[in-house]
Parts: C-alpha cells; structure tokens; sequence
C-alpha cells in the first residue's frame, strides 16, 4: 500500500472585484494539473467560497433547465450557472429566493467570449447563509487579500511577478477596495475606538468614492443587503 | 583485530557506493596495522588513496548524518532526512513553492520549500534525502524548510513510512464545511464484534453480508482557505450543531421511507457554514473531538485586517 492521498482543490477567498478581473489561465507542470485562473493579485485559483447575496436567478438553456445566478458581495458581482449536473446545488437553489444571503462553494470557469474572456463560476454547494458569517467570509476574504497585496509588493514569487507582468496591477486600487468592503462591515459593529486620523481618512475615502463610476453600480447593490436585515 | 574491523567499517560506509569490497578493505588494513605496524592515521590515509586512485572516488567524502524525524523535536537546528513525500498541500502563499508532509519509518514531518530556494519540485509517493534544512516552529507546528542552501535528492529506495494511524496531534480548526461525503448521514456499520466498519452497499468490506448497527456521522471537508481537512463527526458532534441524534435520524427516515433523507437535511443544515473544530489530526483524517457552529468575534478580524492594512 502507497501512502499518498488524493488533493482537493482549495476554496479560496476572493473579492468578486478581484476574480471577475482575471482573464489569464495557467496550469501546473504535472499532466493532471486541472486549470487554474490566475488572478491580478497573483493568486492560482480553480476553486472559491463565497458568501453574498443572491440577487438574480434566471432559468436559461433551451429547455430552461440551467439557472444563472448573480452573487454580490461588497466589491462588486459573481456570475453562475448551475445546471442540473450539479444536481445538489440544483436542487438546493430552487428552494432559495433571490435577495438572500446564500454560500457556495464553486468552481472556477473561464469562457472566451467575443469581447474578451470572462470569469463564472459552476457551483457545487449553496446554501443559506447567516449575517454573522458574511460578516466573518468579509474580514476572512480581507485578509487573504492583504496577503497576497504583501506578496505582490514584494514581488518575489513567480505568481506575483506573472500577475504584475500580465495584469500591471494597480496595488492601490485594491487596497481601497478591501477597506470600503470592511469598513462596511464596521460600521455593523459601531466601531467608536477607531483613531480619529483613521476616521479623517475613511471620510475622504468615501467622498472619493462617490466619483468612482465603476464602483457606484455595486454601491447600489449593497444597499440591498441593508433591506434584508430587517 | 577489533580495531582493524571497526575502522574498516567506517572506511566500508564511506565509500560503499563506490563499489568497494568490504573484505579487501579488512585485509589491507590487517596488513598495514599489524603486520607492518604503521600508524592508525597513515593506515587510513593509504587505503582512502588506493580507494581514489582504483574507483575512481571522490576525494573528499562527505559524511552525512540522516536525522530520523522523531527526532526532530526542537526548532532552529540544521538536519538532513530521509525521507518519502506523503501528501502535498496547496500552497498558501506565492513565496512558498511548495508544502506538505514527509514521513519516515518513525514518523512524519510538515516541510516547506521556498519560492526563492529554486528546487525542482517534489512528487508524491518518491523518496528523497533532504539536506541541510532547518527547522522552525510554526503556531506550535515544526516543519522543515527547504531553503537556497538545502538539497533535495531524489534517491531510488522506497522509504517504508510508518502507518498514518499511529500519528496524530492536536488542532483546532475553523473553516468552511464546503462538502459533505455520500457516505455521510445515517449509515450502517459492520455488527461483528470488533469490526464496526461502514456497510457499502449491504456489504462489510471484510466480514460481507452481517448485521448492522445503525450509527450516524459526518464526513466532510472543512476548508480555510489555505488548505482542507477531511473531517469525521461522530453522533455527538452532528447532535451539538443539528440537534440530530441517531433516534431522530432513524424517525426521519422512517417518516420519509428514506434513510437518504437524513444526508439531504444535514447538508441543508450545515453546508456552506463556518464550524469550528478541535480535534486529532491524522495525515489523513481531522477527527473531531468538540465541534460547534463558529461564533466568530468580528471585532477581532476587524484588528487583524487593520493591523495588515497598515503593512501594506
């Protein structure tokens, strides 16, 4: 008897902002390496878990048999497709509404279309899920992020250096975009020991904002969310 | 005459790989230090040169001590293994070309290899030597790291490692439960004394058709982000997050005429939740011991996200 164990694909933690923006695919040098989409902050990712909220689920195929789904979280909106070969999550999502929060665990797809390529995802689980734990995948996923910003700084690994080269990264771009998408969460938890330089710093963030047209639609979005706790 | 065989033998271990005859060694020696009385010292030096000069061995033989992984215990040391990769993990971090676990016929050790250390990578299931990495102590975990200066040799022997169920340690886990097993829920296991492994398809894998006890469990996957564990809860621990004993399951499935039934309404219940585990960690398997619904304290991730911001 060998003793080696198969290996499951990580979930990653990834903002919707930062894995819609990948266009780039690689694969491992071993033969069975599965396909990975290689994100702007220089993170391998063929599976993710995400917790958002449903807002869209239109049956589409020819016999109405695939349902595509939109999942915001706080930077911006994931795409899916379940089918019925993915007959847990089929079935799991014919009892959810949209407007809820919902969890899933999907894999990672990568289409060509004619205007570029796009990522979506094909879910495997999804479920129902709690504000407190949307709260929790919000700071998990910041922090995840963080990290792979320090790598990218650093530049030393060939992931960081492939994602700079492919992508040139705006680092700071996506520095903004984790703390709106946890400062949101705070202000949940009245966070009054904030340093008051802090503070200054958000207010200017947030007139900023206001400007950003690419940010604004999810801004809306969010508000969604605000509805739902009542 | 013993002293002839235990210098001969230091001699024999050094260069063995050259081919060299133990037996021929054992003479000359007997010859130069007995019959011809020279010095120990010149003794050696004469046979390390005719073994030079006739394989064709290097001249300076490096002598290398293999650390057995149990005896690994502290961190900061330099030590060279031998030893078979087991598992690899997914990386969690760019700057880490590759991590995962070792193992040899004492034991099993976490390894890591730098991006910056350039070394081909390691394939599961081949045995290596692993020079000259250090050891270091990771949130109360040792690892080996395979930095600029280590080697990895890839060596033809097939390393026996010790049987994954003799290893284990203590962790504590949170993460997501992103799967759950179909041979999770109410299952049977196997009614002969002593056997109690789980009936797939009416059958005991080692005793056949026998009569079964009914239990009820979770096999799963939890999942960080960084890596997964396949994690097992027993009835206790699917009663501690669903309020589902083995009664109520059977009552489920007698009311539903479908003991699938009980499956469908765990994963209802717990997919796509956080759930914090503390347990035995095997290679393989996370065997809960205490498991509940993760209650997480967002004030505190709120610190360590600020605390990262400011680093970046």
């Amino acid at each position: 008897m060998t003793t080696v164990f198969l290996k499951r694909e990580v979930a990653r933690r990834v903002f919707a902002k930062e894995l819609v923006s990948s266009t780039y695919t690689i694969r491992d040098e071993s033969e069975k390496s599965p396909l990975y989409v290689l994100t702007p902050l220089g993170l391998k990712c063929n599976r993710v878990f995400i917790i958002g909220v449903l807002t869209e689920k239109e049956e589409r195929g020819e016999d109405g048999n695939i349902y595509r789904i939109r999942v915001i979280d706080q930077t911006g909106s994931f795409i899916g497709y379940v089918g019925k070969y993915q007959p847990e999550a089929y079935e799991a999502l014919e009892d959810i509404d949209t407007l809820t929060l919902v969890a899933l665990t999907a894999k990672v797809r990568v289409f060509e279309g004619e205007t570029g390529k796009f990522v979506t995802l094909r879910p495997e689980t999804i479920s129902i899920a709690d504000p407190e734990s949307r709260d929790y995948w919000v700071m998990e996923t910041a922090v995840q992020t963080l990290e792979r910003i320090r790598e990218m700084e650093k530049g030393e690994s060939e992931t960081a250096k492939l994602a700079m080269e492919v992508y040139n990264t705006n680092l700071e771009e996506y520095k903004r975009v984790v703390k709106e998408a946890v400062e949101r969460v705070m202000e949940d938890y009245g966070e009054f020991d904030v340093e008051e330089e802090m503070l200054e710093e958000e207010e200017d963030e947030e007139l900023e904002l206001d400007e950003d047209e690419d940010l604004s639609f999810e801004e809306e979005e969010i508000d969604l969310t605000e509805l739902l706790k009542d | 005459m013993e002293r002839v065989e235990k210098l001969a033998e230091q001699i024999f271990e050094d260069y063995k790989d050259y081919g060299v005859d133990r037996k021929e060694i054992v003479e000359k020696l007997r010859k130069l230090l007995i019959e011809f009385r020279v010095p120990e010292n010149e003794a050696l030096r004469t046979i390390r040169n005719y073994i030079i000069r006739e394989y064709g061995a290097p001249a300076t033989i490096r002598r290398e001590k293999i650390t057995k992984i149990e005896e690994i215990k502290e961190p900061n040391k330099w030590v060279t293994v031998k030893a078979k990769a087991i598992q690899l993990w997914e990386s969690s971090s760019p700057s880490i070309a590759q991590v995962g676990l070792i193992g040899d016929e004492t034991g099993y050790i976490r390894f890591l290899v730098w991006t910056k250390a350039k070394k081909p990578p390691v394939e599961e299931g081949k045995s290596y030597i692993f020079r000259n990495v250090v050891v270091d102590d990771f949130g109360g975990v040792l690892r080996l790291n395979v930095t600029k200066i280590s080697e990895i040799e890839e060596i033809d022997e097939d390393i026996k490692v010790k049987p994954p169920e003799d290893v284990s340690e203590e962790v504590e886990v949170v993460g997501a439960l992103v799967a759950i097993q179909q041979n999770s829920g109410l299952i049977q296991r196997c009614g002969v004394e002593g056997c109690n492994r789980v009936i797939k398809m009416g059958k005991c894998p080692e005793h056949g058709k026998t009569k079964p006890n009914d239990d009820l469990r979770i096999k799963g996957v939890l999942d960080d982000g960084y890596r997964t564990y396949e994690v097992i809860i027993n009835e206790e621990g699917v009663k501690a997050l669903t309020d589902i004993d083995l009664e109520k399951a059977k009552k489920i499935a007698e009311e539903t005429l479908d003991r699938n039934a009980v499956l469908i309404e765990l994963k209802k219940m717990l997919l796509g939740k956080y759930l914090r585990v503390v347990g035995t960690a095997t290679p393989r398997y996370l065997i809960a011991r205490h498991v509940e619904l993760f209650r997480p304290d967002i004030r505190k991730e709120i610190e360590k996200v600020r605390t990262l911001l400011e680093e970046v």
